[in-house]
């Protein structure tokens, strides 16, 4: 069957559409695209960082990246860290979400207060725990020293296995609010009717919180850590104020070295290539979340 | 094969440009200059001092505007390294050591600055001042701004007192010796850095040297691997029982802290401490006392760590003349003096008519300690850093890389604080450097 020719009204429809999805597609051409392939392009080269010149090295900065023991190192650190970290983070943020659910007095005040670990600049929180960490000033020493906990200050940041115990307890009190936003607001909608069902039927609050709480969460759980482990894998300003990586290289993740292989050794070229590598990494955790949202979304 | 990967700047740098210029006034555009100056020195007295350089040379200068960005120690390299890629460099930067202007230079990121040294008086610089910035092409990359003595020892003469010690140490036993006795009542004996940072970094460069050893050859090869380096390290790790437990973490933030509010006997650090005791410990100021820092034995000559605090102009500034024109202001007595007494003893004069001018000599804390500012100021004419090791030595490109990539701070947290095989881990960090020097 002959195709009919569009009509002139169609024709200029087709364009008025081309016209209105071009801002977007260009927005994220600009945002997406061509960062994305400018990296690969740039791990592509060795290249000096503060004139961009360089030379083509084809594959080699991932042959040597793949090689050398700094990535493995580094991704075993990221992933303790990040396992660690959205670990604590998720046991906090349920557990003071439903703290929150309940009918306690200041309840508004203590939904407004949790948020603020959340909301402060991680500059500031740094600065805050280190000086609480302080080993000379630190008020955490000084308090389990007065009381004959300890004769001697820990060094909470300069030694293993301390400092990396510090920087994912500081990630998670940093960081699990979000949790208790997202678990809270979740828990809001669980209908009473559930609850009690379950009491007719005998359940404690244990039994409750498993059988009806937990697989009403469910859903929102599997998003939240989904984000989540997206963003603590590639965390960067906290674990950098924290300890700079150290001590020697123990708290050192891919972030970190990709900050210190394109600024403190210039090697543009070598950076990119690990943000290439951390980025096909995140895509794990990125189709696993596409997935995951539109099978709730088709369900 | 070398690739110009200009393009993709040089459009970067149009749409900055072009942002820019859309976003001014256009009557401003016809008549303001912009300069825009770094330094990481920005403590409250000394930005005022900047403040005063910076109304002089505009008043002197009408349709100038000057504007001071800080910068700081440890993140100078990265904000540099990215201004330049970007392009959108400051058009003057003070307070950098040396060693990072030879690598920017080097790389063709940094102006001569030979013109600039002729505005100022070439012939009033102290002897050999400006060494430290000729470059391999024989043209000068910056000059210095001040001088500093960074690794001095400073002692507590209370402390020595109580414990029974009558002389400052000059060796690396006296000081162990000393510190530990000192190492009492909560108070601990030494600051020393064990940090993953450039401080760690830059000290131990200079207790290398203190044992008799170096990191380079004059020849520029790596020579580090020696008997030397061990001791260093043996002796630098025995320091670690009279350190805060924190000094794993340390920086020169907390190095200096630690002296001035009471909690260590001893500090290493500049003349920046006579300053902050009498500003905030005013308890200890007439105990605190300086001297070089010990070396392993008495037959080996001191070795002061003078990171030559700069001024350089970036080549890709818009406003070089305006810029060096200002730089060379910068020295003008009234706003120099002032910024010098900012922070007394912290950074010294490197022009012999400051430092003879009366007015540089009437401060306070300069009349007060004129011993340990005279020490430092010899000290520190004679020292040198990771860029310059002797005077035997050509300047080397490659250091600010090698202090940025933080191996020598490493090779001391590997062995001190893992405790790993100490011949193992010289060597990794000899490579290490060679693979630097390589490129």
């Amino acid at each position: 069957m002959a195709t009919r020719p569009k009509t002139l009204l169609e024709r200029h429809y087709a364009l008025l559409g081309l016209a209105l999805i071009a801002p977007t597609v260009l927005v994220f051409c600009a945002v997406i695209v061509y960062p994305l392939i400018s990296a690969i392009y740039l791990s592509l080269f060795s290249i000096f960082t503060p004139t961009l010149e360089g030379e083509w090295v084809g594959l080699a900065n991932y042959r040597e990246l793949l090689t050398s023991g700094d990535f493995w190192s580094a991704l075993r650190v990221n992933l303790i860290w990040t396992i660690g970290t959205l670990t604590l983070q998720i046991v906090a943020g349920v557990g003071m979400a439903l703290i929150l659910h309940q009918n306690i007095w200041f309840r508004s005040l203590a939904r407004s207060l949790i948020l603020f670990p959340y909301f402060v600049s991680t500059v500031v929180a740094v600065l805050v725990w280190k000086w609480l960490f302080n080993d000379l000033y630190g008020i955490l020493n000084h308090l389990m020293m007065t009381a004959g906990i300890i004769d001697w200050p820990i060094d909470y940041l300069g030694m293993m296995p301390n400092a990396l115990i510090s920087v994912i307890l500081v990630g998670a009190w940093k960081y699990f609010p979000f949790v208790v936003i997202a678990v809270l607001a979740r828990l809001q909608t669980i209908p009473d009717a559930l609850y009690e069902a379950a009491r007719i039927d005998g359940a404690g609050p244990v039994a409750r919180f498993f059988d009806v709480t937990l697989p009403q969460l469910r859903d929102v759980l599997v998003v939240i850590i989904m984000l989540r482990a997206i963003w603590d894998f590639k965390e960067f300003d906290l674990i950098f104020l924290l300890t700079g990586g150290g001590p020697v290289n123990s708290t050192e993740t891919l972030p970190l070295l990709v900050y210190k292989e394109a600024f403190a050794l210039n090697q543009m070229g070598m950076a990119s290539a690990y943000a290439v590598v951390m980025m096909l990494i995140m895509l794990v955790f990125m189709i696993l979340y596409v997935r995951r949202t539109r099978s709730v979304d088709g369900a | 094969m070398t690739t110009m990967l200009t393009g993709r700047r040089n459009v970067l740098k149009g749409l900055a440009a072009t942002t820019a210029m859309t976003a001014l006034p256009r009557a401003a555009r016809a008549q303001e200059t912009t300069l825009r100056w770094w330094s990481p020195q920005s403590a409250p007295l000394q930005v005022a001092a900047y403040q005063t350089q910076i109304a002089n040379f505009e008043a002197a200068n009408p349709g100038v505007k000057v504007v001071f960005e800080t910068t700081s120690d440890e993140g100078y390299a990265p904000q540099l390294a990215a201004a330049f890629s970007s392009g959108e460099v400051p058009d003057i930067v003070t307070h950098l050591p040396s060693f990072a202007i030879q690598s920017y230079y080097a790389n063709g990121l940094v102006e001569p600055f030979n013109d600039v040294i002729d505005m100022i008086g070439a012939d009033d610089f102290f002897e050999g001042a400006n060494d430290v910035f000729r470059a391999a092409d024989g043209n000068y990359c910056g000059t210095g701004i001040g001088n500093s003595a960074a690794n001095m020892l400073w002692l507590r003469k209370d402390l020595m007192e109580e414990a029974g010690i009558d002389a400052a140490p000059t060796t690396w036993d006296e000081l162990r010796a000393a510190a530990q006795a000192m190492q009492k009542n909560g108070i601990f004996g030494a600051p020393l850095p064990y940090g993953a940072n450039s401080m760690t970094t830059l000290i131990f460069a200079g207790v290398i040297h203190q044992a008799g050893g170096q990191i380079f050859d004059t020849d520029l090869s790596v020579a580090l691997d020696t008997q030397e380096t061990r001791d260093a390290l043996e002796w630098y790790g025995a320091m670690r029982e009279v350190c805060p437990p924190g000094a794993t973490n340390y920086s020169w933030g907390e190095a200096i802290t630690a002296f001035v509010s009471g909690a260590t006997a001893t500090g290493i650090y500049t003349g920046r401490v006579l300053g902050n005791v009498n500003a905030q410990n005013p308890s200890i100021a007439d105990s605190v006392t300086c001297v070089r820092y010990p070396t392993k034995s008495t037959a080996i000559a001191p070795w002061t760590f003078n990171d030559f605090p700069s001024v350089f102009i970036p080549a890709q500034s818009n406003n070089i003349e305006m810029a060096k024109k200002f730089a060379a202001s910068l020295f003008d007595p009234e706003g120099y003096i002032q910024q010098l007494h900012a922070a007394p003893g912290h950074v010294l004069p490197v022009l012999k008519s400051i430092n003879d001018n009366p007015d540089y000599q009437n401060n306070e804390i300069i009349q007060k300690y004129p011993a340990e500012v005279e020490l430092m100021s010899e000290a520190a004419a004679g020292g040198f850093n990771l860029g310059y090791e002797s005077a035997n030595h050509p300047s080397n490109e490659k250091a600010g890389e090698v202090v940025g990539s933080g191996v020598i701070a490493e090779m001391v947290q590997r062995v001190i604080l893992n405790g790993d095989n100490v011949d193992e881990v010289i060597g990794d960090t000899a490579k290490a450097i060679e693979d630097i020097m390589k490129g």
